[in-house]
């Protein structure tokens, strides 16, 4: 890398190394990457230690490289989340489970349910087996889960609204109107009470809900209006000219696509069905509307303000989910055994160095990314925009 | 009246990727006994949970590519934001659901096609919101959007009382619904493969109808359906007919689909802009509101 090159690129972009380090949102679409590459090997064994180490690696970014926005603190809830269904799947298999197994923990009573309940019984001898197996497949799922709640931790689901295709645009914008509106709406019940009270109206319950309520649905009715005038007189919706013929093509991509997938479902799902209606057919068919869809959205012409690119920071980390994914796919062609430990004969889970390494590169993200732009004003944690609450109730205390 | 024109090739995609759909959802009934299927093996729900969402995405898409006009899309922003705001009151409390209330009225008022996406967005939105972002999100969406699209479908001609019932009958058979088709789809990834509760491979339909009977009524029948079907009839009983009246008041202002008229400037030489006029009751209204 040379000077010249570097002061002809500083404007544009920043310059390699010594910008690496200087706190940034990473691209949205690299976290989803790097969390579904995650995913993707936890989905590849039943291992608990993998799979507890999956978990811990994604913990381990997320605490690392998380921002203070709101949906920083969604893994917390993902986390519970997996812990539930790890718990419902063992609690079911001793609830209704059959009782298969011979080491058997313990035996309790049998309930037999009556003939209308397909005659199952529940409870009955508990085995190791039996709840070994449902941990192990709860815990997968959980991984799988929690590799996903990283990825709502990391990303910014606004600037991931950015990055949707053209088709989508639309619905997009749609999402993000929501978005902004929803928090004018706590202003809006305020207003509306505040007029309540001035009013003298003093009503709770059904009828002060009502009140409330309509009044503050009719006020964003109206906004509704008034966004669209807006959005009107700055030119939104303007879109290119479609020839025809292109038309044709993209409603029959679309159309013939889905045509596809609606065979290659059925063919997935018919054992008599040959071999090629079943998922080669079903990928055709997504690939073709797919492009179909991409190509439609061309004639949606718009400008970005600053958009999000893919520098060696993003690409690194997807990375790393991929080789990950990678990584423990090929412990997976080496080694079934070790990746799907036996439960029939009861034995202790091994690790591999292949699957070291995976977990390993799955964490490096946790240093290698930038570190998140954090504003290191200390806030309260509750209670977002501060919006002043009339306390009193006095109508005349405000002019 | 109809804000969002379904196309008939919009009806035809619509209808092939809710079929298409459907089977993401049913799949455990029609799984063979095989075990050398590829439908056995554990790849078959991975392979539907990354087609749902493409499907998803693709209706949402065909349904926008008329061009949405601007004030259908400011109308969605809004509907969708008060949806999302709506849903964090009943989560935690059990059954209380209020998301469906406002989308079958808005699904009656604004059209089969506006009810759709007014589905998938208020669901994504509060998704993004309360950040629960995860493989049910499409699912969901999916299912509240063919709840907005059946309210847009109900009858047009019931005004009154009538209509308020037909809506609350609707509301509490939807929330039934819904609940049905998310357990169905859970079921698979919450009981595993081999309890008395889990679906048989290859068993008759009616055998795992009923074993999926008995997962629904242990898991939520009692509590979360039945409480989620009440508390939206009683919803649209209590305050149907005044938001009906504030949506229609909306939609006559609005006055979607009026059409414009582009006249040359020399006509109205008092005018500064480029003299885009439009006609029909947006003007009318206004004018008489003041």
């Amino acid at each position: 890398m040379t000077d010249a090159g570097t002061t002809a690129d500083a404007g544009r972009r920043p310059a390699r190394w010594s910008a690496w380090w200087l706190p940034r949102g990473l691209h949205p679409g690299a976290w989803w990457l790097w969390a579904l590459g995650l995913a993707t090997a936890a989905s590849h064994t039943t291992n608990p230690l993998p799979l507890a180490l999956l978990v811990a690696v994604a913990a381990l970014v997320v605490v690392r490289r998380r921002g203070d926005a709101p949906w920083a603190l969604a893994f917390r809830m993902y986390v519970w989340l997996g812990v539930v269904i790890v718990a419902m799947r063992v609690v079911f298999r001793i609830v209704f489970g059959g009782g298969q197994g011979e080491h058997v923990l313990v035996r309790l009573p049998e309930i037999p349910l009556p003939e209308w309940a397909a005659g199952i019984r529940l409870f009955g001898p508990v085995a190791v087996e039996q709840i070994l197996g449902g941990f192990y497949d709860g815990l997968r799922l959980a991984t799988m889960l929690i590799c996903l709640g990283a990825a709502n931790a990391l990303a910014n689901p606004k600037r991931l609204l950015k990055a949707v295709p053209g088709a989508l645009y639309a619905v997009g914008t749609a999402v993000v109107v929501a978005l902004s509106v929803a928090p004018q709406l706590v202003e809006s019940v305020l207003r509306v009470r505040r007029a309540r009270r001035l009013r003298g109206a003093t009503g709770r319950g059904v009828r002060a809900l009502r009140g409330i309520a309509l009044p503050v649905l009719a006020d964003a009715l109206d906004r509704s209006l008034a966004l669209a005038a807006a959005m009107d007189s700055r030119g939104y919706g303007r879109t290119g000219a479609v020839p025809a013929g292109q038309r044709t093509i993209t409603g029959g991509l679309v159309l013939g696509g889905l045509v596809g997938v609606c065979a290659g479902t059925y063919g997935l799902l018919d054992s008599a069905a040959p071999g090629y209606l079943g998922l080669p057919m079903l990928l055709a068919g997504l690939a073709a509307a797919v492009t179909g869809m991409l190509l439609a959205g061309r004639r949606v012409r718009r400008s970005r303000y600053r958009p999000d690119r893919w520098l060696p920071a993003e690409l690194l980390v997807a990375g790393c989910g991929v080789a990950a994914a990678a990584l423990t796919m090929l412990a997976g062609t080496v080694d079934p055994q070790l990746l799907y430990p036996p439960v029939s004969p009861l034995t202790w889970p091994q690790l591999t160095p292949l699957m070291l390494l995976a977990v390993g590169v799955a964490a490096a993200p946790a240093w290698l990314a930038p570190p998140p732009p954090v504003v290191r004003v200390h806030r309260p944690p509750v209670a977002d925009p501060p919006v002043p609450v009339p306390t009193t109730t006095s109508p005349g205390d405000r002019s | 009246m109809s804000v969002l024109r379904v196309a008939p090739r919009t009806a035809v995609v619509l209808t092939l990727a809710s079929a298409a759909a459907l089977a993401t959802f049913t799949w455990p009934f029609f799984v063979p006994a095989h075990p050398e299927s590829t439908a056995r093996t554990a790849e078959a729900p991975l392979v539907f949970l990354v087609m749902l969402p493409v499907l998803v995405a693709l209706t949402l898409a065909e349904l926008t590519s008329g061009g949405i006009d601007s004030k259908a899309l400011a109308m969605l922003g809004v509907l969708a934001a008060v949806n999302a705001a709506l849903r964090p009151l009943g989560a935690g409390t059990a059954g209380i659901e209020t998301v469906f209330f406002l989308l079958v009225l808005a699904g009656r008022v604004f059209g089969p096609g506006f009810g759709f996406l007014l589905g998938s967005t208020s669901l994504f939105a509060s998704a993004l919101l309360t950040a629960g972002v995860g493989p049910w999100l499409p699912f969901q969406m999916l299912c509240a959007s063919w709840i907005g699209l059946g309210a847009g479908l109900l009858p047009a001609r019931l005004r009154g009382r009538a209509e308020t019932a037909v809506l609350a009958g609707y509301g509490a058979l939807a929330a039934y619904g819904y609940g049905l088709l998310m357990n169905l789809w859970f079921w698979p990834f919450s009981v595993g493969a081999d309890t008395q509760l889990s679906y048989v491979a290859g068993a008759p339909v009616l055998e795992n109808l009923h074993r999926l009977a008995l997962f629904t009524a242990v898991t939520s029948t009692f509590g979360w359906d039945t409480g989620r079907a009440i508390t939206t009839a009683v919803a649209i009983v209590l305050a149907g007919p005044a938001v009906l009246a504030a949506l229609r008041r909306a939609a006559r202002r609005a006055a979607f689909g009026a059409p414009v008229a582009f006249a040359a400037a020399s006509d109205r030489p008092t005018e500064l802009t480029a003299g885009v006029r439009r006609d029909g009751a947006a003007g009318a209204g206004a004018h008489r509101v003041q």
